[in-house]
């Protein structure tokens, strides 16, 4: 939304032709912020829509489960407790700071893991060319196409075998292993998009493709990166079945499979697994406003031409 | 050669090197308790129970440690047994129920429990109840011993309001029957419903008199009380009788009863004016007589404190009788089990005696979860029967021994292991019953149909070969073979200059994680549940040969197959557009330079970050047909021309629409459902946008280019990669999604949100055919394959700055 100046050249116009464009200009410009109004409240409405779930979190974990029953999802409780956060703290069957402390351990170790070899693999498909390049593309898309449960038990039997079955190793170490197809085209795509002529004087000038990786491709990627990195940990911090599957033992387990305490047959506790998903949501909210700050550093480009 | 001998000896000593293991872990257990694993499913409540008992267990049994190791969701937690099972690494005793040990016992994963009882001194099966221990046998072995017995034919009724409508309590000799019996009067149940349900001046319910916990129980207990059935047999049943006319007219009656007399909440009702359980709706005296299990006892307890607020008298009763006076209620149960191989059986017998014995159920009895499989214990004063030593807030129901009184008249579902997969046909269309759109006639006589057909298929009697795994392993050998061949084959003329030598290089150290990352973590599974697609595989034992019959099943014979296939693709078709184009529009209003817009896009991708279940609530509020927002907008107060119109496609001219309850709407409602989750689309095409360099909207504006000229010739160009990305991605994605209507759905109505992935999740853990859901599996593979091959054909269209110069 620029400003409307009048045109550099023009002394060319007329004046008849220079009052249309004054105009037209201004015509524009109220148009404009109309628009912007009109954006604005499209803006707050869906704000409002798309904030739903969480104030009805909110509301149903402020709530004592007889006001849960006798009143309205959307009405603000009338006795406000918190008694509700402190039984989720403090429950010995679900001890809520060691389920963070698992769950914090393998969302950043595999989510650093994604990061770095899913751009270390994207590169070369996004920048240079050897040998079956396409094939090994299509290859690594097809990973993506199978679905999940039918190679669960084999996948689970071969972890058996390495001894990792009950630790955190199958939830972070294959991470480290190309960090998901997903990914790896996501960062592929990004990479794609940054002008060819840095590297070509970079090689030129003799650096090595390790070097112009690390200093003008990674550089050059923060948004994807930041996008990833939300990804990565928002996909971990809220896997159920990987957990599950992996994890036995009381001590080793996330808080994504603690909630299900709380929605256990025959003994479900609304407002304490709603508690619960409040207290599990915030981290996720704190890291993507924190990881929004790449998304501006992203554009280093301009800055170096 | 070489290399094989070379193996040969090193296997001989690791052979050694575990036998020495072995033997010094031998001379050390003499020592070393013996560590049990030991899975409940319980939640919250009972689990800090359990620990107590397990404490007291392992203080008897100072040789024995016990791990606990809680899975608090049922439906995975077998799904995990069958997983741990496979794996050959089950834990030593294990929570079990009629509906799922049959599975594991046929198929000789559980040790048969007669022996360990008749080398028992004093041990007497015959002081458990008769039924449930009835139930867990198998072939005259018992294999689970039973821990409670929870007969479901029990009413929770308030005294207040029966007080308030001057009827007697009950005392449960009342009876039931198809129409309201008045001169029989409180020993009438339909009069006594009729009685209770109290309406404002305008004619709505302001109180109902009665509900089930979830209407197939009503339809269940009124089915067995008047004598009918759903099968022919329950160890082995080989007809599906759903359609037979007294099962018929019980469920009709369960339909009326909501739909017709409205004595009870429909699920809308239930779910969508109060968002509540049936269990809330009772403790907030929405609903006078409430019919569930016992285990809501603990919760219902803890809800109604006499003296605190909202407290009234409440108490126990037994189901009604039919008006014959025949008496026959569904009703639950469980107990634990010993998984065959485990190293320890007797130590585990110890711990399945005394978590399935009198010491562990005077537990559990005592805080109000679960009756005692044994009948004595049950009656002792103090234990459940209240005594003097009963503590004054677990003194409601006064009347707990309904539970016992109900006991000889339990009927359990049918126990086979195919009976899960059976019934899951039975009920797919019921809620369609539920919510009054159909008779129940026609929906069971299509389930007897439907049922008949997955019932033969699992009683097929093929005599199958074993899995050649000489066969297997060279078709795996050969899979990669020609994997890599048809990698490189094609480019074998290619020469490469010394430069492309090193950068062919350098790329294959830049990919080399993922390759070994494919080679060890991915390919072996992938091969393996290829070939496991030719089998009869059904987790438990070892797979057979079935050769392309899964394929042929999966096209020509299971009419699931095109129907679902059909619901994936209309989803796919509508949600991957629309949620591409909502996180684009989306995108380029939050890519403005303007404050707070970090927390805009943080609020727009709040519900991919909130729990799903607080999603599907809210859902469920919006699609309300009564009172949802969606009928707000579309009816207004006194419907629109295209409100009607909806109606009448829905089939239900005159009403609004129920869009999670109807054939029509439920797919759409959930396609409309999708556009919610675009905030993980829109991060992308953010970083997409942030990724356009700016200096080519500066040299834009600088020549006079407006707002749609400077997204036309720069923004789309620029973001095509992202826009290619998010649709080769969402293809594959959506492809495969099936949770949002595990939530909202469970499929129905009538199989029309019956995802692909949901049918073949269920081929693969509820009808434990593997090997079938595998065929189905890649026959989805192809299928996306092949759509994404076709779009990197058709991708001209994406501009990669990289590739121009």
């Amino acid at each position: 939304m620029q400003s409307v100046e009048k045109p550099t050249d023009s002394g060319a116009l007329d004046a008849i032709d220079y009052q249309k464009y004054r105009i037209a200009a201004k015509r524009a410009e109220r148009a404009t912020a109309v628009a912007r109004v009109i954006l604005w409240l499209v803006l707050v409405i869906g704000a409002v829509v798309f904030m739903m779930p969480l104030y009805m979190m909110v509301v149903m974990s402020l709530k004592s489960t007889q006001e849960i029953a006798a009143s309205s999802v959307w009405s603000w409780p009338k006795n406000l407790t918190f008694e509700n956060f402190k039984t989720v703290l403090d429950n010995p069957n679900a001890p809520f700071f060691l389920f963070f402390k698992n769950s914090a351990i393998i969302a950043t170790f595999s989510t650093a893991g994604v990061l770095v070899s899913s751009s270390l693999v994207a590169y070369p498909f996004a920048r240079l060319r050897f040998r079956g390049r396409d094939r090994l593309f299509m290859l690594l898309l097809s990973t993506m196409m199978l679905p999940g449960l039918v190679v669960m038990i084999p996948t689970f039997i071969m972890y058996k075998y390495l001894h990792w079955v009950d630790s955190f190793n199958p939830l972070i170490i294959p991470a480290w292993f190309g960090g998901g197809a997903f990914n790896i085209f996501l960062m592929r795509q990004f990479m794609m998009g940054i002008p060819r002529e840095l590297d070509e004087a970079a090689f030129l000038d003799g650096a090595s493709h390790s070097t112009i990786f690390w200093r003008i491709i990674m550089p050059n990627s923060g948004a994807a990166l930041a996008t990833i990195g939300i990804f990565a940990f928002v996909y971990t911090w809220k896997d159920f079945m990987g957990p599950l599957i992996y994890l036995s033992s009381p001590e080793k387990q996330t808080l994504e499979l603690g909630l299900r305490t709380y929605q256990a047959l025959n003994q479900e506790r609304w407002e304490l697994l709603m508690s619960g998903s409040v207290l599990v949501m915030i981290p996720l909210i704190v890291m993507f406003l924190l990881g929004q700050r790449y998304f501006v550093k992203g554009i280093v480009m301009s800055g170096i031409k | 050669m070489k290399l094989i001998s070379r193996f040969v000896s090193k296997a001989a000593g690791r052979v050694f090197l575990c036998l020495l293991a072995l033997l010094c872990s031998g001379l050390a257990s003499a020592k070393d308790p013996v560590v049990l694993q030991f899975t409940v499913w319980d939640g919250d409540i009972s689990l800090t129970i359990i620990k107590g008992l397990l404490q007291q267990f392992e203080k008897e049994n100072p040789d024995i440690k016990v791990k606990l190791e809680p899975i608090p969701d049922y439906n995975v937690y077998h799904q995990k047994m069958l997983l741990l099972y496979a794996a050959n690494v089950p834990p030593d005793v294990a929570m079990m129920d009629p509906g799922h040990f049959q599975a594991l016992a046929a198929k000789g994963a559980l040790l048969p429990l007669n022996p360990f009882m008749d080398k028992t001194p004093g041990f007497d099966i015959k002081a458990y109840y008769k039924p449930i221990v009835d139930t867990h046998t198998y072939k005259g072995q018992l294999f689970v011993l039973p821990r409670d017995i929870a007969p479901i034919g029990l009413i929770y009724y308030n005294k207040e309001a029966f007080k308030e409508a001057g009827i007697p309590y009950p005392d449960g000799t009342w009876t039931w029957d198809y129409k309201v019996r008045p001169e029989l009067k409180e020993k009438d149940f339909v009069w006594v419903c009729q009685q209770l349900v109290k309406k404002d001046s305008s004619g709505k319910v302001n109180r109902w008199a009665f509900a089930s916990d979830y209407p197939e129980l009503l339809a269940r207990t009124f089915t067995y009380s008047s004598g009918g059935a759903y099968a022919n047999d329950s160890e082995h049943p080989t007809q599906v009788t759903i359609a037979q006319p007294k099962t018929v007219k019980a469920y009709q009656y369960a339909s009326d009863f909501m739909n017709e007399f409205h004595y009870m909440p429909n699920s809308t009702e239930t779910t969508g004016v109060l968002m509540a359980t049936a269990q809330q709706l009772f403790v907030s005296k929405k609903i006078a007589m409430y019919q569930n299990g016992i285990w809501v006892t603990p919760q219902m307890r803890k809800d109604l404190v006499p003296g605190k607020e909202g407290f009234f008298d409440w108490d126990l009763t037994q189901f009604p009788a039919f008006a014959d006076g025949s008496r026959s209620a569904p009703t639950g149960g469980s107990g634990y089990c010993i998984f065959r191989g485990t190293p320890h059986p007797d130590e585990a017998w110890k711990l399945t005696k005394f978590m399935a014995g009198p010491v562990a159920m005077a537990a559990m009895a005592k805080a109000g979860i679960a009756q005692p499989a044994i009948k004595a214990l049950a009656l002792t004063p103090g234990v459940w029967a209240p005594g003097p030593t009963t503590p004054k807030d677990q003194e409601y129901p006064h009347n707990i021994l309904a539970t016992d009184q109900a006991v000889p008249f339990v009927r359990f579902e049918p126990s086979a292991y195919y009976w899960p997969s059976v019934n899951e046909r039975l009920s797919s269309g019921l809620d369609l019953v539920w919510s009054g759109q159909s008779k129940a006639e026609p929906i069971l006589q299509a389930a007897q149909k439907n049922g008949q057909v997955r019932l033969d298929a699992m009683l097929k009697d093929e005599h199958l070969g074993d899995f050649n795994w000489t066969i297997g392993v060279a078709i795996g050998l050969l899979i990669i073979a020609g994997i890599v061949g048809w990698t490189f084959w094609p480019e074998r003329g290619v020469r490469y200059s010394k430069r492309e030598q090193i950068e062919n290089r350098a790329a294959y150290k830049f990919i080399s994680p993922w390759l070994i990352g494919v080679a060890v973590f991915t390919l072996g599974p992938m091969i393996l549940s290829f070939l496991m697609s030719f089998a009869d595989w059904d987790i438990i034992t070892p797979a057979k040969w079935r050769g392309v019959q899964n394929y042929v099943e999966s096209g020509a014979v299971d009419p699931l197959f095109w129907k679902s296939m059909g619901v994936t693709l209309i989803y796919t078709i509508f949600s991957v557009p629309m949620g591409i184009f909502t996180a684009l529009m989306l995108a380029l209003l939050l890519n403005q330079k303007v404050k707070g817009i970090p927390l805009f896009r943080a609020v727009y991708y709040v519900p991919s970050l909130a729990s799903l279940v607080a999603s599907s609530l809210i859902f469920r509020k919006i699609f309300n047909p009564d009172n949802g927002l969606l009928n707000a907008v579309i009816y207004g107060s006194h419907g629109t021309w295209l409100g009607d119109q909806l109606s009448i496609i829905a089939g239900t001219p005159g009403k609004h629409v129920d869009w999670l309850g109807s054939e029509k709407f439920a797919l759409p409602s959930l396609i409309l459902m999708s556009i919610w989750f675009a905030g993980g689309g829109m991060i992308i095409m953010i970083a997409g946008l942030q990724n356009i360099p700016q200096h080519y909207y500066e040299a834009a504006t600088l020549d006079g280019a407006g707002v749609f000229k400077r997204f036309k010739a720069i923004t789309l160009p620029m973001l095509t990669p992202t826009l290619f990305f998010s649709m080769v991605t969402g293809f594959i994605g959506s492809f495969q999604v099936f949770t949002q209507a595990i939530v909202m759905t469970q499929g129905g109505p009538n199989d029309s949100t019956r995802f692909y992935m949901y049918k073949l999740y269920q081929n693969a853990f509820e009808s434990l055919r593997m090997g079938y859901a595998s065929a189905g599996a890649w026959v989805l593979f192809a299928i996306i394959l092949l759509v994404t091959l076709v779009q990197f054909k058709a991708s001209k269209w994406v501009y990669y700055e990289a590739d121009a110069k």
